[in-house]
């Protein structure tokens, strides 16, 4: 199924947002660097499925019902092995029923790397449309609102730019001892969303906003380690 | 898909900006309406084409032969002035079919009005039926020197190389007044209002297109088409362009679902563009005004403008002035030893500083009859020490001098230096107290200076943030290559 048609499908079913393995699907398929992953329903599957990836792992509840996972204990990061990661799928199913939800797949992955997190946005906006975004997360974007926009497509120039003009940027430059960040990778990353051939110019007319929050950068590679996607209206469409 | 969308937006504009003759719907036989205002302003202004009025039954308007209708036209029109009731509109319209080049509807009570968006499809619909472009409405007129045509008064007929395209009709004409004062001048000017059919962007980009116009300055509220206008901008390369945006301070949207969504406010998508296109974002109205006469006297260099030199009398405004450059982002350094001893051996007077900013009082001045001025242009603008001279006068102080005509010496200086073709950008800041003897001396001079090219400002702090906005213009074309992860990262590369 292409991407077009993953959207499509969702759209035409009346979803507002993709859930979370479908959108890192979509950015691996645009050349963005995704945690290995396995999609389980029970904690017998997820058995199964860890001994084909690298502890430690992370689990999250899959739903694209639910928007904010970690406000309902959706997510449990540093599972040290499968048993721990089994354990913690129940305990998530439990607290899930507390809130009145229910969950029949899971998400269980490789746990990225420390870096920086960084989070790319998207969006299409009224008289511009597909329009970037990149920032620094954490406080950084929460609280300084420290990011930086541009309309897309964006060139390398644009993208490079963008980056310097953030005020954390000295710690993508490894500020306060730390290495420095693959600057490179996060800039490959910028493109494949923002540029020429990227996610927001291929997809304006279906997507209304993007998160990837965070984007890990390490010193070698940038990880998205969560997807956002924000679908727009079935019967709305933005033109340029 | 308007009419006209395989012709070149010069093409589609030449009888917008330069009509060989003019219909006026709305002018009045009995009373002064806006339409007869209009006539006036052009006879005043020398207007040289044909001017034909019309009026359902009048036989004279403004002593001029009027006609009943644009439909009775023998030959078509470039260009009509349309000032009648919004639901007139429409029927004037279908009328010129065939008749009609370009119709600007200066009429208001159309979309900037509640329930006036339908009113505003009805015009649309009527212009596109009868294959007529249409600027505004809610708007009101065009300004184009060469051809002799403007539609207001005071604003000086002579041409210049700044093409302006305004949303708000009375900030056209403070525009071209106060523009004028400082000694601005104009190619063209059009007032878009509501951009029903002829967006802000086309008007661009006839601006990037015409021979005549070097500069091109934009006062924009909102665009329904901002992809268009950046992608004109993105293609045009080569004229510095300055935007004055109105309503850039509304907040982020309530309603988004994500992140992204909340954090982007109506600014960022203008200083996105801006930084996209080299555009210069003005904040105010005096300093859109300042950057575009920076743009007029200054060419961009190839290397963008850092390191200032001050020159003045006036210590404690040297140091203000020094503190407004760097907070500019410019470096005021010290000069190099060579450039110090040069300056030092032409015997400055007590009380004299030659490090940047160089800091003379008045009284030094008077050395030779402020010939000392000509000899520190000289030492200092072949140095290669600097990128930019600014030169401040306090103007009362050194008009106190009365036995010399120091002033008058100093800016001659500046004009001789400028035409010997003084390297680095050349400025000049005349403060005065705002006495009217001071205050004219001062147009005086600023008309001189700027016909040769030398941009004059009021104050230190708008010298400085106009400059920014040179540097800026420097900076995007040199494609300077960014530092980040420590390492140099080229910006001219193109996508992976």
């Amino acid at each position: 199924m292409t991407v077009h048609e993953q959207i499509g499908r969702a759209r035409a079913a009346g979803a507002g947002s993709l859930d979370e393995a479908t959108g890192k699907d979509i950015l691996a398929s645009y050349g963005i660097a995704v945690p290995r992953h396995r999609i389980v329903r029970d904690s017998a599957e997820l058995r199964d499925a860890a001994l084909a990836l690298e502890p430690p792992f992370v689990l999250k509840v899959v739903s694209s019902a639910i928007l904010h996972k970690s406000d309902v204990g959706g997510v449990r990061l540093g599972l040290r092995d499968a048993d721990e990661a089994a354990a913690a799928l129940d305990a998530m199913a439990e607290a899930l029923a507390a809130h009145g939800l229910s969950a029949d797949r899971w998400l269980l992955e490789e746990m990225v790397p420390p870096g920086q997190e960084l989070v790319i946005g998207g969006l299409t906006d009224p008289q511009f449309g597909p329009m970037v975004m990149v920032g620094l997360g954490g406080i950084f974007i929460e609280v300084l609102k420290d990011v930086s926009f541009r309309i897309c497509p964006i060139t390398r120039r644009d993208a490079v730019e963008m980056l310097d003009e953030l005020k954390g940027a000295p710690l993508l430059r490894g500020a306060r001892g730390r290495p420095p960040v693959d600057t490179d990778a996060v800039l490959d990353a910028l493109m494949r969303i923002g540029g020429p051939d990227g996610l927001l110019m291929s997809h304006a007319d279906a997507l209304a906003e993007l998160d990837i929050n965070p984007l890990i950068a390490t010193p070698r590679g940038a990880f998205a380690a969560d997807a956002r996607f924000i679908l727009r209206p079935a019967d709305a469409s933005w033109s340029a | 898909m308007p009419p006209f969308a395989n012709t070149s937006a010069l093409e589609s504009f030449r009888p917008l900006f330069h009509p060989r003759s003019i219909a006026v719907v709305g002018a009045s036989a009995s009373s002064v309406s806006g339409g007869n205002r209009f006539i006036r302003h052009l006879k005043a202004f020398g207007y040289q084409g044909r001017i034909l009025p019309v009026h359902p039954s009048a036989e004279r308007i403004e002593d001029l032969p009027a006609i009943r209708s644009l439909a009775d036209l023998d030959e078509p029109v470039d260009y009509a002035y349309v000032a009648v009731a919004a639901d007139a509109v429409p029927g004037v319209l279908a009328s010129g079919r065939g008749k009609l080049r370009v119709a600007q509807v200066m009429s208001s009570g159309f979309g900037e009005i509640d329930g006036g968006q339908a009113m505003e499809d009805r015009l649309v619909a009527a212009a596109r039926e009868a294959g007529i472009r249409v600027v505004g409405p809610n708007c009101l007129g065009v300004h184009s020197p060469r051809a002799r045509v403007t539609f207001t008064e005071r604003t000086g007929p002579e041409p210049g190389r700044i093409g302006i395209v305004c949303q708000s009709g009375g900030l056209g004409i403070d525009i071209l007044r106060r523009g004028r004062g400082r000694g601005l001048r104009f190619s063209g000017l059009v007032t878009v209002g509501n951009c029903a059919d002829v967006s802000a962007a086309e008007i661009v980009q006839y601006f990037a297109e015409s021979d005549d116009t070097d500069v091109i300055g934009l006062y924009v509220e909102g665009v329904r088409d901002g992809r268009r206008l950046f992608e004109t901008l993105r293609a045009n390369s080569t004229k510095p362009v300055v935007i004055l945006k109105g309503g850039r301070t509304d907040q982020g949207r309530a309603a988004a679902a994500s992140h992204t969504g909340s954090l982007v406010g109506s600014d960022h998508a203008w200083v996105a563009l801006a930084r996209q296109t080299g555009a210069v974002l003005a904040d105010t109205l005096d300093a859109f005004l300042d950057t575009l006469l920076v743009f007029q006297c200054l060419t961009p260099a190839a290397v963008p403008t850092r390191r200032v030199v001050l020159f003045g009398n006036g210590g404690g405004t040297s140091v203000l002035g020094s503190d407004a450059f760097s907070r500019a982002g410019f470096d005021v350094p010290r000069l190099p030893d060579d450039i110090v001893a040069a300056l030092t051996a032409l015997e400055l007077p007590a009380g004299s500083s030659v490090r940047n900013p160089i800091d003379t009082p008045a009284g030094a001045l008077q050395k030779d009859e402020g010939r000392l001025f000509p000899r520190i242009l000289d030492v200092v603008g072949g140095s290669g020490a600097l990128d930019a001279l600014v030169v401040h006068i306090n103007m009362t102080v050194v008009l106190s001098f009365r036995h010399v005509d120091m002033l008058g010496n100093l800016v001659d200086a500046a004009l001789r230096a400028k035409a010997d073709g003084f390297a680095p950008h050349l400025a000049l800041v005349l403060r005065s107290d705002g006495e009217p003897d001071v205050e004219e001396k001062k147009r005086d001079y600023r008309a001189r200076a700027v016909a040769a090219g030398i941009p004059i400002f009021d104050e230190l702090a708008s010298a400085a943030a106009s400059l920014a906005g040179l540097r800026l213009v420097e900076a995007f074309r040199a494609g300077l290559d960014g530092q980040i992860g420590g390492r140099t990262v080229s910006r001219r590369s193109a996508a992976p």
